[in-house]
């Protein structure tokens, strides 16, 4: 049995049709559009893969070099930087080799008469091996330390942040 | 500390340790050598660049001041300049045979970066630049 359909049903039908596709045409993308930052993968964590294995790292702090991409400005350019790393028992440390005084390099052990401690060829800083200024030597604070991963074996280097482990 | 208008305000209050300015001097002639000129150039501004980086804390680098057929007036005004400012020291930075009075000159080695890959330039660089830090060490261990 065939159901009649009055010329001003059908006209009615197909106008909501066509009327909804197109609305949905609008609101779906506006839609999409809002809620896209909540479907934002997090950025990649900001830790940087190096080339040293985990395993080589023992007790004498090691220069662990790390690159990574600085912008200034328009500029986009490579950087290398370093940290000192080392094993305090199951932990591994790192390091920032920036001197707390005035941002030179420190190297560890580089004053024959200090050699467990890290030092500042600039001004004779000085400071321990868990990054605490020595008395008396120039520096005010203690040095910086890096948040610092193992991924599949290697060192990961992250984040800078205020020393604490003094 | 370079010369920029961070490094120059921290520079003021902090002359007293900051006491060597290094001044970068190369030829620019344009001339049958301007291509070695180019390349020294471009060395001293690399080793100077890490130079930078290892002692921030104690060394001010001007802007490279540059000769045209070797002449140095510019450049001794300058190094007048620097001792007027407060530093103690001021060392010449340069491929070039040239002394000062009152400046100690290092004198870098030429190498022929233009025909080598990259690694192989930055370790010669790196090597460089270690043999420059040690020379400004002594500098400053040995003429208080």
């Amino acid at each position: 049995m065939s159901q009649k359909v009055t010329r001003r049903q059908f006209l009615n039908y197909s106008l909501m049709g066509v009327g909804s596709f197109m609305a949905a045409g609008i609101i779906l993308p506006m839609g999409r559009f809002a809620l896209d930052p909540l479907f934002q993968a997090e950025a990649e964590g900001s830790m940087i893969t190096t080339s040293v294995r985990a395993e080589e790292i023992t007790e004498e702090p090691v220069k662990v070099d790390f690159s990574f991409e600085q912008q200034d400005a328009w500029y986009t350019s490579e950087v290398t930087d370093f940290a000192w790393v080392y094993r305090d028992g199951e932990e591994i440390i790192a390091l920032s080799p920036v001197c707390k005084h005035l941002g030179c390099t420190v190297t560890w052990a580089g004053d024959d008469a200090n050699p467990n401690r890290f030092f500042c060829p600039c001004h004779n800083g000085l400071y321990e091996k868990s990054g605490q200024n020595v008395p008396g030597t120039p520096p005010r604070g203690p040095l910086d330390q890096f948040e610092v991963g193992v991924s599949d074996g290697y060192i990961t280097i992250g984040e800078r942040f205020a020393n604490e482990i003094v | 500390m370079l010369y920029n208008h961070q490094d120059l305000k921290v520079l003021k209050d902090e002359i007293e340790f900051v006491d060597t300015a290094l001044i970068p001097f190369a030829s620019a002639d344009m001339n049958g050598s301007a291509r070695d000129n180019a390349s020294d150039m471009e060395m001293i501004q690399m080793v100077t660049i890490q130079l930078e980086k290892q002692f921030k804390g104690r060394l001010f680098i001007t802007p490279a001041m540059m000769t045209v057929e070797g002449m140095t007036e510019v450049l001794e005004t300058y190094i007048e300049q620097l001792e007027a400012y407060g530093f103690k020291k001021v060392i010449i930075l340069t491929h070039l045979d040239k002394s000062f009075d009152s400046a100690h000159s290092i004198v870098v080695n030429r190498i022929p970066l233009e025909d080598m890959d990259a690694e192989m330039k930055m370790s010669l660089i790196n090597d460089e630049v270690k043999n420059v830090m040690k020379q400004v060490i002594t500098i400053w261990n040995h003429r208080n």
